[in-house]
C-alpha cells in the first residue's frame, strides 16, 4: 500500500494497515542505522524544521537525527513557553515557516490540537511530537515497534500501561495504536489519575497493578510528574511507589517473554526501581534507537516517496 | 401608523396564537384583532400597510444575558455594534453584563451604558451592575444607587462568587432594590484549568475537563441561600442536571428563583467540539448529551424560565489559537433565534408559544422591563419572522464586530425579516 497522508497528527485516523506500513518501513530504516555510514541521499534538498514549545531535547534530537540521516536539512526553532503569551502567535509562526519553504514541521506543544491547528493552516507536512495530554503518535509507534521487534506481532498480547493515565498523551496514543493492532491494553493507575471517562478508549481500566500483572506481556511505565502530588492527586511518592512502582518482584511476575517500556526520562525509585529499569527485559534503551528508525520512516513517508521501498 | 395584516401573532401574555392584524400608532400597539375593518382606522393619519401573510409577528425578544464589552473592550464589541446585532437577531431589549474594563460597579458607568444605549436608539439596553466591587467577590456594590441609575439587577457574571457568605449578603442586601442577583455558578477549584465539559469527549481530546459539579455545587448553594434569605435569585446559563435538581427543589419550596438556558446548550453537546475550532469553547461548556436532553425538557416544562444568549464576542485573533489558549465565549445575538428555530422549533422540540414566553415574556417579567408583549398600549417592539427564510451564517454579514459562533458556515432556516422598536423600523432583511 502507499502512504497518502500529508500529516501525522494522531493514530486515531490511521488504519491498522497504515500503522503496519510505518512499522515495516521503520524495519528498513533500522537496518540503515546499523550501517557504518549512516547517511542516505533520499531527502536531499528537503527542509525539516522542529518547533518545540515544550523543552524535550531527546525527542527533538531524535527527529533531527532521523531527518539528517535521510539527507534533509534541519533547523530548530526553539520557542520558550513564555513567549506564547506575549510573543508571536502560533499562526504567525506557521506563516513564517511556510514562507521559509520548509517541507515538514515537527511540533511539540503544551496545548492539545496545536499540531492539528498548524496542519489546517499550512500546506506543508506536520508531525505531532506531542500535544498537551492529547496525543504522541511517534512515541506510540516506537513503543509498538519495539514490542513487535521482540515478539513478531502484538496481537493477542496483554499490555499494561501504568501510572498517570489522565495526563498522559503516551498512554492515549498507545492504547489507540495497540488496540488497532489487536493487543489487549489495560490502563492501570490510582482512580485520581485514571478517571472513568478514560474508557472512551474502549480498553479496560484497573486500579490493582498486582492483579493485572498476571498474564501480562508488557508493562509500560509512565513518567510521574512530581507536581501531581502537590495538586493533591495522590498522597505520597512512597504510597504511589508501593502501589504502582515497578519493582523486581513485580517484574518477576511478567509472562515468559515479558518486556518493560518507559517513554523516558525515567524517575528512578518513583515509577520504576533502578534494578527493574536496567533489567534484561527492559527495552528502555532499545526504545531510543527505535525512535530514530520510526521517525525516519515517518519523515520518509510524509515527504519522501510515499512507498515503503526505501532507497537501499 | 402601521397596519400589519394577516400575521400569525404569538403573544402568551394575552393568550394569543393565531392570525391577527396589529395596528400601531405613535410607537405603541393600538389594536390587535381579527380582520380589523378599515373604517376604524379612518382618522389615524398616514397608514403604512404590511402584508404579513405566512409570517409570524412576535413581541420583540428580550435577552437577559449579553456581553456588550463597552467600556474597555471595544475591539470585540461596543454598545452600538451590539445593538445592531441585537435587532438583526430580533432582540429589542437586552440586559448587558458588568464584566467590562473597568467593571460596571459604579454609578457613572451604569449611566454611561444607559446613555450610550439611548444614543444608539436600536435595542433597549439595560445594564446589570456588578454585585461586588471589581467582581472581586469581597465587598458589595452600592446596589440602591446603582438601581437608581438604571441597573436592573446585580451580577459578577464571568466568574462565580466563591465566598458563600458574600453571596448570602448580596441576596440579603439586594432586597432593598427588589432586583435579582444573577448568579454565574462556577466553583473555581472544581473548574480548575478545564476548558470543556469533563467526560469522554474531553478525555479523547486530551483537554482538561470542567466537571458538571463545578456548576451544580454552587447552584445548590445559591438555591439554599435564596431559600434562607428570601432573596431573589436568577441562575445564569444553567447547563447540568445537578443544577436542574437544585432548581426544582428550590422552586418546589416556593423560593424566589428563576433560571435561564442558552440556546447553544440546547443544540450542541461536548461531542460536537472540534479540537481546532475554539468558537465551540464556552463557559459553562457544551453539555453532555444527557444534560442537553434534560435542559430541553426543563425548558419545555417551565423549570427553566427563560432563554438568554450569553452573547460573548471575541476577536478573531483571540480565538485563532489552540483550544486551551482561546478565551471562553460565543456570539449569539444574530444566530440565537434562527438556530432555535432550525434545531428546536422546526423539529418539534420546542413550541413557538413556549419560545415567545421564554425569550420575551419571562425575562421582561423577571427584570421588570416594559417589553415582551403586543398588548394594546405596550411599546410597539415587534419582530416579523419568516419561518422559511434561509441564510448561511457568515462573518461578512454579521453586525457584531465578532463572529465567534459555532454556527458559522451553517445554513439556518427561519429569520427575522423586520424588527421595530417603538414602531420604528430598525432592521430589515
Ligand atoms: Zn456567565
Amino acid at each position: 500500500m502507499n502512504w497518502r497522508r500529508k500529516d501525522l497528527l494522531d493514530l486515531e485516523v490511521l488504519s491498522a494497515d497504515e500503522i503496519r506500513l510505518v512499522l515495516d518501513t521503520a524495519v528498513s530504516m533500522k537496518e540503515v542505522l546499523a550501517r557504518p555510514v549512516k547517511k542516505l541521499p533520499t531527502l536531499r534538498g528537503k527542509a525539516v524544521s522542529t518547533l518545540f514549545y515544550e523543552p524535550s531535547t531527546r525527542t527533538r534530537l531524535s527527529f533531527e537525527t532521523a531527518a539528517k540521516i535521510l539527507g534533509a536539512d534541519t533547523a530548530s526553532l526553539a520557542v520558550a513557553q513564555s513567549s506564547v503569551s506575549k510573543g508571536e502567535s502560533l499562526l504567525d509562526t506557521a506563516k513564517t515557516l511556510a514562507a521559509m519553504q520548509v517541507d515538514l514541521v515537527v511540533i511539540r506543544h503544551a496545548s492539545a490540537g496545536a499540531p492539528h491547528f498548524l496542519a489546517e493552516n499550512l500546506s506543508l507536512s506536520v508531525i505531532n511530537a506531542g500535544d498537551g495530554q492529547h496525543a504522541h503518535p511517534t512515541q506510540a509507534l516506537l513503543d509498538i515497534f519495539s514490542m513487535r521487534e521482540k515478539w513478531g506481532d502484538v496481537a493477542g498480547r496483554k499490555i499494561l500501561v501504568v501510572g498517570d493515565i489522565l495526563h498522559s498523551r503516551v498512554a492515549r496514543s498507545n492504547a489507540v495504536g495497540l488496540s488497532k493492532l489487536g493487543a489487549e491494553v489495560v490502563l492501570v493507575g490510582p482512580p485520581t489519575l485514571l478517571p472513568p471517562e478514560m474508557d472512551y478508549l474502549g480498553v479496560r481500566l484497573a486500579y490493582d497493578f498486582d492483579r493485572e500483572l498476571k498474564g501480562a506481556d508488557a508493562v509500560m511505565m509512565l513518567r510521574l510528574q512530581l507536581e501531581r502530588q502537590r495538586s493533591g492527586l495522590f498522597p505520597s511518592l512512597r504510597e504511589y511507589n508501593r502501589l504502582y512502582g515497578l519493582t523486581q518482584e513485580r517484574l518477576a511476575r511478567l509472562g515468559p517473554d515479558g518486556v518493560v517500556l518507559h517513554p523516558g526520562p525515567i524517575n528512578r525509585g518513583v515509577e520504576i526501581m533502578s534494578a527493574a529499569a536496567d533489567d534484561a527485559r527492559s527495552l528502555i534503551e532499545t526504545q531510543v534507537t527505535n525512535g530514530v528508525a520510526v521517525r525516519m520512516a515517518l519523515i520518509y513517508l510524509l515527504i519522501g516517496g510515499g512507498t515503503a521501498d526505501v532507497v537501499a | 401608523m402601521l397596519w400589519l395584516k394577516n400575521a400569525y401573532v404569538v403573544d402568551p401574555i394575552q393568550g394569543v396564537s393565531g392570525v391577527r392584524d396589529v395596528v400601531t400608532r405613535d410607537g405603541r400597539i393600538l389594536l390587535l384583532g381579527r380582520n380589523i375593518p378599515a373604517d376604524r382606522l379612518a382618522d389615524g393619519g398616514e397608514m403604512e400597510v404590511v402584508d404579513c401573510t405566512g409570517k409570524y409577528l412576535f413581541p420583540g425578544f428580550v435577552d437577559a444575558h449579553v456581553h456588550l464589552r463597552e467600556p474597555g473592550q471595544e475591539n470585540k464589541e461596543d454598545i452600538a455594534s451590539g445593538s445592531r446585532a441585537a435587532v438583526r437577531g430580533g432582540v429589542t431589549s437586552l440586559i448587558c453584563m458588568a464584566n467590562t474594563e473597568p467593571v460596571i460597579d459604579n454609578q457613572a458607568l451604569v449611566e454611561l451604558v444607559v446613555r450610550r444605549g439611548r444614543q444608539t436608539g436600536l435595542a433597549r439596553i439595560y445594564p446589570l451592575a456588578a454585585a461586588t466591587k471589581g467582581l472581586r467577590g469581597e465587598e458589595l456594590t452600592e446596589m440602591a444607587e446603582l438601581q437608581e441609575c438604571g441597573a436592573v439587577g446585580f451580577s459578577d457574571d464571568g466568574r462565580g462568587i466563591q465566598n458563600g457568605e458574600i453571596m448570602r449578603l448580596a441576596l440579603e442586601y439586594a432586597k432593598i432594590t427588589g432586583c435579582p442577583i444573577v448568579s454565574h455558578c462556577e466553583d473555581a477549584a472544581l473548574a480548575g484549568q478545564g476548558v470543556m465539559r469533563r467526560g469522554r469527549a474531553a478525555a479523547a481530546r486530551g483537554l482538561a475537563g470542567i466537571p458538571a459539579t463545578a456548576e451544580s455545587v454552587m447552584a445548590a448553594r445559591d438555591v439554599l441561600l435564596a431559600g434562607e434569605t428570601g432573596g431573589r435569585l436568577h441562575l445564569a446559563h444553567v447547563s447540568t442536571r445537578g443544577t436542574l435538581a437544585a432548581l426544582r427543589a428550590g422552586k418546589a419550596a416556593g423560593w424566589d428563583i428563576t433560571a435561564e438556558v442558552n440556546p447553544h446548550h440546547l443544540i450542541l453537546t461536548d461531542e460536537d467540539v472540534p479540537l481546532t475550532n475554539s468558537s465551540f469553547k464556552v463557559n459553562p461548556p457544551l453539555p453532555s448529551a444527557e444534560d442537553r436532553e434534560s435542559l430541553l425538557k426543563a425548558l419545555a416544562d417551565g423549570t427553566i424560565d427563560m432563554l438568554a444568549t450569553d452573547h460573548a464576542p471575541h476577536t478573531w485573533e483571540e480565538k485563532a489559537r489552540p483550544f486551551a489558549e482561546a478565551p471562553f465565549g460565543m456570539t449569539a445575538l444574530e444566530t440565537a433565534l434562527p438556530a432555535i428555530w432550525t434545531y428546536l422549533v422546526r423539529p418539534g422540540l420546542l413550541s413557538v408559544e413556549r419560545l415567545v414566553e421564554a425569550f420575551a415574556r419571562r425575562p421582561a417579567e423577571r427584570f421588570a422591563l416594559r417589553a415582551g408583549t403586543l398588548r394594546p398600549g405596550a411599546a410597539a417592539d415587534m419582530v416579523l419572522f419568516d419561518p422559511d427564510y434561509e441564510e448561511t451564517v457568515s462573518a461578512e454579514r454579521m453586525a457584531s464586530k465578532s463572529a465567534n459562533t459555532p454556527f458559522l458556515g451553517r445554513t439556518l432556516r427561519g429569520f427575522p425579516i423586520k424588527t421595530w422598536v417603538e414602531g420604528r423600523l430598525v432592521f430589515e432583511r
